[in-house]
């Protein structure tokens, strides 16, 4: 789980609200289940990017996902706006999954 | 920072489009069910009779085809990794084969090959054309080629031919314009439906959705080019063999090559669960992995008839088991199963997609009814082997309490489907 990002300490409260998005198939969050590639903020104008990916490029739950990571952010941060940008480059692969995801999946 | 291979999210089929497909479906098998019951002492006689030529049409169109094309309307997107091409297409396709389907499992019923039949079959293989004429369009407008769409694409040719043969049949029963009688070529239209439509069709998507569903690591598409190669040269050989070379002993070679390409499958359905990375599997998956076991009786049954016909031309109690395994086993067996891992989520998109994905929100699997799906699962195995157990000794009394119990498992599948198809979120 490598999340590239332009602000540490933002980025660990990001996680947090993140891990709230829940994958509706695996009931896994997103963070654990690895889809989030990079986190930057632009705090002078209240802009948070996310660069994320899904587990398919055709994931039927793909709106919902983004719309709960737009959502998630802008609780946690009010004021904020969240934009979001799907990439499949790289696709996801399972290897992604944390250590806490994979000991969620073995239960 | 977006760069230029950013995405959106994937535009998905319209819940309204594919739901009629799955509510058809069960009620179809609610009928079937519904018939068996009622006539299951035919299963005692021929098998070319109108109790059990509409029972199978209703199997094989309204129950197999029906759900088929809906979560295929869900699907194709995810696997050719663009959206359908037309939603009005897919009503159409619906359209048609609904109003065709009652009209050409009644002919059968009562009989008659007249405008019923006829009618029924022109407006099924009306719907067969717009269904293909939408994928191929879905297909050529992805940017993504890959052996699960060339599955798809190439079992819905097989299915094509399937119903024009099947149309044919029916006109020859009034015009005897083929060789010979419409009971001759009975073989050459079941044998590529289920091979080529079914089979294929199974084994192109669940070659996708299982290690998607199981989480897997184990990924072999080479392995899927030659289990394509194996089913589509297999029924070249037949469809030859059975129009032009007419040889009962050369029919080994395909159903060797359909047998094959199934122990493959199931090695790849073996190395996908092996891989899997979610170890707890649920109920639905263990019924459609039950049923990815189940595909090779009907090929043993296959094997068997052919050896038979070396020995006698009759084999009427192998033809009835083989035709029951391959409906009311291993095709029901996975729609069972996989309508569980499809239809709620299509429900689930429908309902709380735009009021995101949170721990608040219930998940998909919270829309159905666990404790009936169990109840069905458990109904369904028994009542299954009764029924072959009653069409092997020829006994009245295990055919009617399998069919019992069948009947059971559609009332209880068509319970839980409606109750995802009338799902309403509570809101605060």
């Amino acid at each position: 789980m490598n999340i590239i990002t332009n602000d540490t300490a933002l980025c660990e409260e990001a996680i947090a609200a993140l891990r709230e998005v829940i994958d509706p198939e695996i009931g896994l969050n997103i963070v654990d289940l690895g889809l989030i590639y990079q986190l930057d903020f632009d705090a002078p104008n209240s802009n948070i990017y996310v660069f994320m990916t899904l587990t398919t490029q055709f994931c039927p739950m793909g709106a919902s996902i983004v719309n709960g990571v737009k959502e998630a952010l802008q609780t946690a941060f009010p004021g904020y706006e969240a934009a979001v940008a799907l990439t499949f480059d790289p696709p996801w692969r399972p290897q992604r999954i944390s250590a806490e995801g994979q000991k969620f999946l073995n239960r | 920072m977006f760069t230029a291979n950013a995405h959106t999210p994937a535009k998905t089929t319209s819940p309204s489009a594919v739901t009629p497909f799955y509510g058809y479906a069960a009620i179809s098998f609610l009928v079937a069910g519904v018939l068996l019951f009622a006539y299951s002492s035919s299963f005692n006689g021929h098998y070319f009779q109108p109790k059990i030529l509409a029972i199978t049409h209703i199997m094989a169109l309204g129950w197999g085809v029906m759900i088929i094309l809906g979560a295929s309307h869900q699907l194709v997107p995810v696997l050719i990794e663009s959206s359908l091409f037309s939603i009005a297409l897919a009503r159409l396709s619906f359209f048609l084969a609904a109003t065709g389907i009652p009209l050409l499992a009644y002919g059968f019923f009562i009989f008659s090959m007249g405008w019923e039949a006829q009618w029924g079959g022109i407006l099924i293989n009306s719907a067969i054309i717009v269904y293909l004429v939408n994928l191929v369009l879905s297909i050529q407008k992805s940017k993504s080629n890959n052996v699960h769409a060339l599955f798809v694409l190439t079992a819905a040719c097989w299915l094509l031919l399937t119903t024009l043969i099947g149309l044919l049949l029916i006109y020859n029963f009034s015009y005897a314009f083929l060789s010979m009688d419409s009971l001759h070529y009975l073989p050459l239209h079941a044998n590529i439906g289920i091979a080529g439509w079914f089979l294929l069709l199974v084994i192109g998507v669940g070659a996708r959705l299982i290690p998607m569903f199981l989480i897997s690591k184990y990924q072999r598409p080479g392995l899927l080019w030659y289990i394509y190669l194996l089913i589509n040269g297999g029924l070249i050989g037949f469809v030859l063999n059975f129009l032009y070379l007419r040889q009962p002993g050369f029919y080994l070679a395909p159903a060797t090559a359909v047998g094959l390409s199934l122990i493959l499958m199931a090695y790849y359905c073996y190395q996908s669960y092996r891989m899997r990375l979610r170890k707890k599997v649920d109920e639905q998956m263990k019924i459609s992995l039950l049923a990815v076991a189940m595909m090779i009786l009907p090929v043993i049954l296959l094997i068997v008839i052919i050896g038979a016909m070396q020995v006698s031309s009759s084999n009427n109690t192998l033809a009835l088991l083989y035709g029951f395994v391959v409906f009311f086993g291993w095709l029901t067996a996975i729609i069972l199963g996989m309508t569980f891992k499809t239809l709620p989520f299509i429900i689930w998109n429908k309902t709380h997609h735009l009021f995101a994905a949170n721990e608040k929100t219930p998940s998909p699997k919270d829309l159905f009814s666990a404790k009936i799906f169990t109840a069905m699962g458990i109904a369904y195995l028994p009542g299954f082997v009764l029924f072959c157990a009653g069409i092997a000794l020829a006994n009245t009394a295990l055919l009617r309490s399998g069919s019992a119990l069948i009947l059971l498992t559609a009332i209880l599948y068509n319970w839980n489907v409606m109750k995802l198809i009338r799902y309403k979120p509570k809101r605060p």
